[in-house]
């Protein structure tokens, strides 16, 4: 078991944690290298001003969609939410931050947040996932690394609460394993909208506004 | 006035016995299957590149389209038009693509002949799906690089083909060249009109529309009588007159660049500060946001939308209508490629609060207005007919909704779209030119 700990926790640590930053600044590198002209049209309004604030309008759908996506929207920002709290705010996680990372830690949730925000972060994956596979659309678009993606957040976050009772160490090295695994998928997944999606929000915005739409 | 529609069933009979027309390509399959790879590969920008990166395949994008809304056919969702995109971009651009070509399978004849129905026949670029998705992928900016492609691998519907050609080589239109638009204007001379044309010297030069001729007389009358109205001193030319734009509908940025070239000399040649197209909605981003990309340098004139200037007119007191009256209920159609792409929403309400109509709008309407099917050429493309109609089932319940009897929009293909559906669904409710309406309500 200590050997396992010691190459989870060391070489393969370092090795998912550089292809996952490697992996995610080149893909964003190589797409953003490919460049966009310049408009040369009069603009209506601001770019700049659009690109912003469509990162942050966009967080929030327009009141005629929202009728037709209420749940999508519910489960979304439920998973979503969840797992950006787990993520930041879990006793466990701060702890390795702060050895593994930054050398810093910061107030944690207590466990019973723990536990009512995972099963709201479940409760948005599962709804989400089941939508991908139920749902004649997104059933269409879906591919494999979708649901490879979505399989492993599952199991991440579900390892993740049983190694929360911290009574098991193989609980928590199955958990360290998976999130190894997630980080080293994440540049080639679609996953990669945790990063992208400020960009892509930024360059519909600022066309629109170009042209004098607040979208 | 509303149009007389025995006109309106002959123009859309020529326009479906041209879609009759084997017009056969000299590429091989594999010459088109090369060439559209190309022109895809080349396509693919960073806003692009990103796009494809940030999609996460939840598909809500299809609740935006009217084509999905309207058929349920999964086909029709707007993010699966980029799909040959997608595999194009992660076998060819992407950093993964040693990876991806392992399980990415390579574009086919079969994929183009697929996807010319799903980037012709069942988008008309509209951009509403933009707003709802919530990476905010640019849907219509792929699409429009799909139809170039598409359009080199001699893969569109025949209509769009031949009346693209023909723009580009004749630089006539179902047959309307300058020579018709020169003698149509020497008709309307005779009813007293005061017509200039091919000035010298000119502060607006205002474009005219090949429907404006051979369907919508009336706003082309109407036009006229509001140029003179308020007093302008403006010009038609016969060399740039025409703002239909079949390059940028089809995708073929020679075409388009040709179209508005003539359009730019025209108006450079007689010095004008302002140029007003037609109420032919793509005519006003393909000059007001793209004419200066394809120029390569600023245009030196503004470009205004009908509803823009009308509305920019009213404002400044120098167009005068008289109150139509509440006698009748009225409803605005936004045309997309104005409203939503051009970005002129305000604009024809404040038209229509001048003519005092009691309006009634849709829901929704402004910038989320839902298309009426026609846009984009679609309006054009008889095999599409069937879909098309069952999008304006949509549109018919809208209109219905708000309890208006009459309709006014600012687009040509609108108006057509609307027509065709008015006719298919013996739906009685009259629809007019935003233009027409105010010349014939001028003070």
């Amino acid at each position: 078991m200590e050997t396992i700990a010691a190459f989870l926790e060391g070489p393969f640590w370092y090795f998912s944690a550089a292809v996952f930053v490697v992996g995610v600044v080149g893909r964003l590198a190589l797409a953003l290298s490919l460049g966009s002209s310049k408009s040369l049209s009069v603009p209506r309004g601001s770019a700049s001003a659009g690109a912003v604030r469509a990162v942050f309008s966009r967080f929030v759908p327009r009141r005629d969609f929202y009728r037709r996506i209420r749940l999508e929207v519910i489960a979304g920002y439920a998973f979503h939410v969840g797992l950006f709290v787990l993520l930041f705010f879990a006793a466990p996680h701060v702890e390795f931050y702060k050895e593994y990372i930054l050398g810093f830690g910061w107030p944690t949730m207590p466990r019973w947040a723990f536990i009512v925000v995972s099963e709201i972060a479940f409760a948005g994956l599962i709804v989400l996932w089941l939508r991908r596979l139920l749902h004649p659309v997104s059933r269409k678009l879906s591919d494999a690394g979708d649901h490879i993606g979505s399989i492993l957040i599952f199991f991440v976050m579900l390892t993740g609460c049983l190694a929360l009772g911290e009574d098991h160490e193989s609980l928590r090295l199955i958990h360290l394993f998976l999130a190894q695994l997630l980080l080293i998928y994440f540049p080639f997944s679609s996953l990669m909208h945790t990063f992208t999606f400020v960009f892509s929000r930024g360059y519909i915005g600022a066309g629109f506004a170009h042209h004098g739409v607040k979208a | 006035m509303p149009v007389d529609m025995n006109v309106a069933q002959a123009f859309m009979e020529q326009v479906q016995e041209m879609g009759k027309m084997e017009v056969p390509s000299k590429l091989s399959d594999q010459e088109r299957v090369e060439t559209a790879k190309q022109v895809i590969r080349d396509g693919i920008n960073a806003q692009l590149a990103i796009d494809l990166e940030a999609c996460v395949h939840c598909g809500l994008c299809a609740e935006a389209c009217h084509f999905y809304l309207a058929s349920k056919d999964p086909k029709h969702t707007p993010i699966r038009k980029l799909d040959l995109m997608k595999r194009m971009y992660r076998r060819e651009r992407s950093p993964a693509r040693w990876l991806y070509r392992l399980f990415v399978k390579d574009v086919t004849i079969d994929d183009l002949n697929e996807w010319e129905e799903l980037v012709y026949d069942s988008c008309t670029v509209c951009m509403r799906c933009s707003l709802i998705c919530p990476m905010g992928i640019n849907i219509g900016g792929g699409v429009a690089v799909m139809r170039a492609a598409m359009r080199t691998a001699d893969l569109m519907p025949v209509e769009m083909r031949l009346v693209g050609q023909e723009q580009a080589e004749k630089g006539t239109i179902f047959g309307v060249g300058s020579e018709q638009f020169v003698q149509t204007l020497e008709e309307l001379r005779k009813t007293g009109l005061k017509i200039p044309l091919d000035e010298p010297e000119a502060d607006i030069l205002v474009l005219s529309a090949v429907t404006d001729i051979v369907l919508f007389k009336d706003t082309l009358v109407s036009t006229i009588k509001i140029m003179n109205h308020i007093g302008a001193k403006w010009t038609f030319s016969s060399q740039g007159y025409e703002s239909a734009n079949f390059g940028y509908m089809t995708g073929d940025q020679e075409w388009q660049c040709a179209a508005s070239k003539r359009v730019y000399d025209a108006a450079v040649a007689c010095g004008a500060k302002t140029v007003i197209v037609a109420e032919c909605g793509h005519s006003y981003p393909t000059l007001r946001w793209a004419g200066a990309e394809l120029m390569g340098k600023p245009l030196p004139f503004e470009v205004l939308a009908p509803s823009e200037f009308l509305g920019r007119e009213i404002q400044a007191g120098r167009l005068k209508v008289k109150p139509i009256g509440k006698q009748a209920k009225f409803t605005f159609h936004d045309p997309c490629k104005i409203g939503r792409i051009g970005g002129v929403v305000d604009a024809p309400r404040v038209v229509l609060d001048a003519l005092g109509v009691d309006l009634t709008e849709t829901e929704p309407h402004g910038v989320e207005n839902l298309c009426c099917g026609g846009g984009g050429g679609n309006f054009l493309i008889t095999r599409a007919l069937p879909l098309r109609l069952k999008v304006f089932e949509l549109k018919m319940k809208q209109f219905d909704d708000t309890g208006a009897e009459e309709v006014v929009t600012s687009c040509d293909s609108c108006m057509m779209n609307i027509m065709a559906g008015t006719m298919a669904h013996q739906w009685p409710k009259p629809t007019h030119s935003l233009m027409d309406l105010v010349g014939h309500h001028l003070a």
